[in-house]
């Protein structure tokens, strides 16, 4: 038992310290099971979808595809029959819309690769930063100019609380965590 | 305020003295208090041995070779197994660089109401018990997270029962059966629904077909009796049963009375004094929510109402603990009991009533001469307090209630016949008691089991639906020797129970949370019922099934399935109601609201002479052991027992958790030398059960009590499968003649040591509070009213610590009436399905490792044979200066600026130096990761649907407390925040709060003067737990809580003197002398 305890506390100590050599904060700020810095971070999602093309050079306002920012915690991914509510017409003869359409079809949704992930104990609710006028951008990046989406702040908590400090919002723990 | 100690005599010149006695905190001038020279020795206790020690569990060597502990060795296995993989668990996740790559997976049709992750909420009704209850059922993404109770709904108004609250667990049982069964000779093949129907419809061709089912109040027993008609049996073979046997006996009683089958609804802010004879009201009853929510409005202060509830019982239940008066009987004399009232209210002059029922109620006398005029000692009250009690309820508009499931003997409907004519006598239909307006329908047809019991040989074929009669039943009663002769049998129900041993089909069905239906509980009064989620398994609705059947046999009904009928039937409910316009938008518009209804009235019947139905009442012989087997408030008859949920909850008087306990009175324990936790022997000339005893104060001497809901068969669950004893083994068979109710109350019984110890887990000594005269404060009826005229403010303590709350809106806040609190564990219930809290076994149990929230602290005072009893729910207190705040190590504890001491999961490190800082005791640590519930040895899987995704779940190694689910606080306050203005006194309402169904629990903000809560915490009756006497200029421990305590008011004879002297020096003799033994066995 000692000996599985040692090889345990070793390996911890391991991980926090290549966790926290990347980066600019304490090692007493990794847990395990947090995530290390995600800038970057961009997974290949089932179709091409642009958000260059929609959200940049055709202009639709990030709402009306997530609509439940305003609305609720989480932003929503679009369910598929606001894709088709233009899809049904525009551009049917690329291969990314014929796939969907056929998925659509079938009664199949799509898996889409979560970009930004927070860990299960920070809650985060899109609902009173929309109402507050934080722009998505600020957290998403000029999500209008990236063909493939990624992620660009640390989702950290400092940074959050950079900006909670700024804006004079709330720091108490309970704000985030419970 | 005198306070036990010895010294202060001879210290005299460091008191000052007031009128109320010396003042051993610091003269008024000092800003701060001395620190106490000594533990203050408080009048309450907890336990019994505190006031006879000999009844503590030895814990010598030998002893401790008990089978709690055997059962712990044997689990070091599994415990091995646990940590290793833990360990595993924590280096996979520390190994890897990202967590794996979520999918977000988005509807392909969105629903138009629905917005991800705002939860939907449907109205619907109960199907737990048959008191029809409305529910609102929160979905999220589609699935039900909690259940509530429906605040505009009038039976429940808003509150839910411990057995509602845990219908979710009920819903996403994993033991729920995925497939129909069918059973030939040893084997038992799963078949297709097809082939169900199929077989079936063969199997019902031309035959005489039966159906026993559980109690409705709805539409459904009339679409069983159809469909009996439409398949070409008789409608008469629809059986009726509920264990809950008082439904057929009040029914039964009011038939023979009035030629009417109805239970009298009841509207207690009428009456001035409640008297209960061996009543259940408050426990079980039967609408348990509807009578708490109407007892707790009687016994509101602030509107000017407080009624008296004076009850005679034996064993001691959640009503007599809320009893101002109470008298402890002889077992099965509650006939007599009301009998030797009946008679004190006839030998005065201005008794009400018409002249008739003055006839009967002198004929009954005459009938029952004999035990009316000895009954006084056999019974064990004196004469003259039927007689002073006669007066008062001439006096005052009183009500009587009598029975309940422990007092249910062979003469139960002649006691409710005998209340039916006591209440005439006082006058109490009419005001209290109402038959002619919205009257309560009997779920049952009363005299079903009798007329079973007779045609059950004739029958070819029988459904048994939704219920477990080879349980509730018992044994003797001779059920599964009369189904065994059927030759198909057919189980439908939600979960596996003991009655599909004796199927051929084993049909599993929906539950009432993925089913359609209505219920009538009133007359005129429709709940409906609609599903919350499609079914979770492979089941049915059990009448879509008798549907499909139908239409196998080429005997169709009229209707696709039991929607349709419903809505067909529902159609005469919108011309009762006089809705105009479109059907379909009235039908939208109940399912929407839950219920809808027109008073309905009817003419005053006069009553029939009854006299033949209660003679020769028979005096209980004292000195033989009598077995009371009541219903378990959290389990029922056993339906609820395998739900982790209740039965952690802990029984209200005994703090026990999934077991069965023998329940005796101390006194008759000691003289048999019986020690607590000693394993017995109980023994009837039709059986034998094994459980281990609890000497529990108020209990008659004669008494045996042993709850019913536990001891299920191997087979049927992990959880409850030979957990604990069924009682109802030890009856022999005897049946109530008018309803053929079998008889649950008044077996003989031997009791006898087996020599080993069972360590029973009760929880109330884990989180020692007693001894402490600031926990639980007491005021008579006057005091209260002249302290409720006085504003205070708590808040106004002597301090060094900058004044707090200043800048911020709002600062959370939670009053507790313990006036109210009836301890009935609902707000446990609630508290854990809402945060997510795991349920750990009784062996963590016994470990002192519950994880509960909000527990329930119960606390006996004075006489161990009929105490008062106080139950005080402890949450965190959400102290402004917490003493667990300062010692955390890790800032994972800290002070929200509004009030809330909020709790960081991912920051602790499980120092655990918060929960021994705590004076409360109110904070958990997670032993374990809880993916498991536990019993013992058998792990049962923690369903994950079931968990409310708005909360964290909790790993090992981290405290956790209750944060005034501060997911609804924020929930709440984003929604303010979207429409510019503040969150309003009532828009967040806590899990326990919004449960409670006696209102004893208020949450709001205190910096609002005008919240309840704040108006609460201004009302003078109001303290601060460990708060000492700030009357006194004695502040306790200062810890500011955020939650205040209204104090325990009642009208008790010399109720809060007890606080202010020697506890019992008020009182009769009895009490004096067993107060002067007690004060022996302290031993100070």
């Amino acid at each position: 038992m000692i000996r599985k305890l040692v090889t345990l506390f070793v390996l911890l100590v391991a991980v926090g310290l290549t966790a926290g050599s990347n980066e600019a904060r304490a090692w007493w700020m990794w847990t395990p099971g947090d995530t290390v810095d995600d800038v970057g971070y961009k997974p290949t999602q089932p179709i091409p979808f642009s958000h260059s093309l929609h959200a940049g050079k055709r202009e639709i306002p990030c709402e009306y595809c997530h609509s439940a920012a305003r609305r609720a915690a989480s932003a929503g991914i679009p369910p598929m029959n606001t894709c088709m509510g233009c899809h049904k017409v525009v551009a049917t003869d690329k291969e990314p819309i014929k796939w969907l359409t056929e998925k659509y079809n079938k009664n199949e949704p799509v898996e889409w690769v979560k970009v930004h992930d927070l860990p299960e104990y920070a809650r985060f609710s899109h609902k009173p930063h929309v109402k507050a006028g934080v722009e998505c951008q600020s957290c998403h990046g000029n999500v209008q100019n990236m063909a493939v989406v990624e992620q660009v702040a640390p989702l950290q908590m400092g940074w959050c609380i950079g900006c909670h400090k700024e804006k004079g919002a709330s720091i108490d723990c309970i704000t985030c965590h419970y | 305020m005198t306070i036990n100690n010895p010294e202060s005599g001879k210290q005299g010149a460091a008191f000052e003295m007031d009128e109320r006695g010396p003042v051993v905190f610091g003269p008024v001038h000092e800003p701060f208090e001395r620190p106490a020279e000594k533990m203050v020795e408080g009048p309450l206790y907890m336990e019994t041995e505190e006031v006879i020690p000999e009844l503590a569990p030895l814990a010598s060597a030998e002893e401790q070779k008990d089978e709690a502990r055997k059962a712990l060795s044997m689990n070091l296995d599994r415990r091995d197994f646990l940590k290793l993989f833990s360990a595993t668990a924590v280096a996979s996740s520390a190994a890897c660089v990202r967590r794996p790559a979520e999918k977000a997976i988005p509807y392909v049709n969105q629903p138009v109401d629905f917005v991800p992750s705002v939860a939907n909420n449907y109205a619907t009704t109960c199907g737990e018990c048959a008191a029809g209850c409305g529910l609102v059922v929160k979905t999220k993404e589609g699935r039900p997270v909690k259940v509530e109770g429906n605040p505009e709904h009038p039976i429940s108004q808003g509150g839910t029962c411990t057995l509602g609250q845990a219908a979710l667990q009920g819903l996403y049982h994993p033991e729920r059966r995925k497939s129909p069964l069918l059973k030939r000779g040893n084997r038992s093949d799963l078949i297709s629904w097809d082939d169900t129907y199929e077989m079936l419809a063969k199997d019902f061709a031309g035959k005489k077909v039966g159906i026993l089912t559980n109690g409705s109040t709805g539409h459904r027993h009339q679409f069983y009796r159809e469909w009996l008609k439409a398949i070409g049996s008789s409608d008469s073979r629809l059986y009726t049963y509920e264990s809950n046997a008082l439904y057929a006996a009040i029914a039964q009683a009011h038939s023979l009375a009035f030629g009417f089958e109805a239970l009298p609804r009841v509207d207690l802010r009428q009456a001035k004094t409640i008297v209960g004879i061996g009543s259940d009201f408050l426990d079980v009853g039967v609408s348990p929510v509807f009578f708490a929510k109407n007892f707790s409005e009687a016994r509101n202060l602030k509107s000017g109402s407080m009624v008296r509830l004076v009850q005679f019982e034996t064993a001691m239940t959640i009503t007599g603990g809320r009893a101002d008066e109470r008298h402890v009987i002889a077992p099965n004399a509650e006939l007599v009991t009301l009998l030797l009232l009946m008679k004190a209210l006839t030998e005065r002059a201005d008794v009400k009533g018409s002249a008739n029922t003055k006839a009967i109620a002198k004929k009954i006398l005459a009938a029952n001469d004999a035990v009316t005029l000895g009954g006084y000692e056999a019974v064990g009250v004196d004469k003259a307090v039927f007689e002073a009690l006669a007066t008062e309820m001439i006096k005052n508009q009183s009500v009587v209630f009598a029975g309940g499931s422990h007092s249910f003997d062979d003469q139960a409907t002649a006691l409710q016949m005998a209340a039916i004519v006591v209440n005439e006598l006082i006058g109490a239909y009419g005001s209290a008691l109402m038959l002619d307006r919205g009257w309560m329908i009997s779920p049952v047809k009363p005299g079903d089991l009798k007329r079973f019991a007779q045609e059950a040989s004739g029958l070819d074929a029988l459904l048994i639906i939704d219920s477990n009669p080879a349980f509730t039943l018992p044994a003797s009663f001779g059920f599964s020797e009369a189904v065994a002769k059927i030759p198909v049998v057919v189980s439908m129900q939600t979960q596996p129970v003991e009655t599909d041993d004796l199927a051929k089909y084993v049909l599993p069905v929906n539950h009432s949370l993925e089913s359609w239906g209505d219920e009538q509980p009133a007359a005129g009064f429709w709940s409906a019922r609609q599903p919350a989620v499609l079914a979770t398994t492979d089941s049915r609705q059990a009448e879509d099934v008798l549907l499909w059947i139908a239409a196998h046999m080429k005997r169709s009904m009229p209707y696709s399935d039991y929607r349709a009928y419903i809505r067909e039937r529902w159609k005469a409910v919108a011309a009762l109601v006089d809705a105009k316009g479109e059907f379909d938008n009235f039908f939208n518009a109940v399912l929407r609201r839950g219920f809808v209804g027109k008073l309905t009235t009817r003419g005053n019947d006069s009553m029939r002479d009854v006299t033949g139905s209660v003679k020769a009442a028979k005096l209980p012989s004292a000195g033989t052991l009598r077995l009371l087997a009541p219903l378990d408030v959290r389990l029922n008859d056993g339906r609820g027992a395998n739900k982790p949920v209740l039965q952690e909850v802990g029984d209200a008087m005994t703090t026990i958790t999934w077991d069965s306990w023998v329940a005796m009175n101390p006194q008759t324990a000691k003289k048999m030398g019986l020690r607590r936790n000693d394993m017995l022997k109980v023994e009837s000339a039709t059986g034998t059960v094994q459980a281990a005893l609890y000497p529990l104060p108020g209990v008659h001497p004669d008494a045996v009590i042993i709850h019913r809901g536990n001891g299920h068969a191997k087979h049927v669950s992990k959880i409850s499968g030979e957990n604990g004893v069924n009682p109802l083994a030890l009856f022999a068979k005897a049946t109530d003649s008018a309803t053929g109710m079998p008889v649950t109350s008044g077996a003989t019984v031997k009791v006898a040591s087996t020599g080993k110890i069972f360590q029973l887990a009760a929880m109330q000594k884990h989180n020692d509070l007693a001894n402490r005269r600031d926990i639980v404060k007491k005021l008579s009826v006057s005091e209260a009213a002249q302290k409720m005229m006085k504003r205070q403010n708590l808040d106004e303590v002597p301090d060094l610590y900058p004044a707090m709350y200043n800048t911020v809106d709002y600062r959370w806040g939670l009053s507790v009436d313990l006036t109210k609190c009836t301890g009935c564990g609902a707000c446990q219930v609630a508290c854990a399905q809402e945060n997510n809290i795991p349920q750990v076994g009784r062996e963590q149990i016994n470990l002192g490792r519950e994880m509960h929230w909000v527990r329930l602290d119960r606390y006996f005072e004075g006489d161990t044979n009929n105490p008062q009893v106080s139950i005080q729910p402890m949450m965190c207190q959400q102290c402004s200066h917490a003493p667990c705040e300062a010692v955390c190590p890790v800032f994972a504890t800290v002070h929200d600026p509004e009030g809330i001491n909020s709790m960081t999961y991912n920051r602790c490190i499980g120092t655990r130096y918060c929960a021994n800082a705590c004076p409360y005791k109110v904070r958990r640590f997670n032993w374990w990761t809880h993916r498991w519930n536990m019993i013992g040895d058998r792990l049962q899987d923690r369903n994950l649907r079931a968990l409310n995704p708005d909360v964290t779940v909790r790993t090992r190694g981290v405290m956790e407390k209750c944060n005034f689910c501060f997911q609804r606080i924020r929930d709440a306050k984003h929604v303010a925040k979207v429409q510019d203005r503040k969150v309003m006194d009532g828009e967040v309402r806590t899990a326990c709060e919004q449960v409670c169904p006696s209102d004893a629990i208020v949450f709001g903000n205190l910096k609002d003067p005008n919240s309840r809560v704040a108006q609460l915490r201004a009302d003078g009756r109001s303290y601060l737990a460990l708060g000492g006497d700030p009357e006194m200029k004695e502040y306790g421990l200062k810890t500011l809580p955020n939650v205040s305590y209204v104090s325990h008011v009642s009208h008790r004879e010399g109720f809060s003197d007890s606080l202010h002297s020697e506890h019992g020096a008020h009182g009769t003799d009895a009490q004096q002398d067993s107060h002067g033994k007690s004060e022996e066995h302290k031993g100070h």
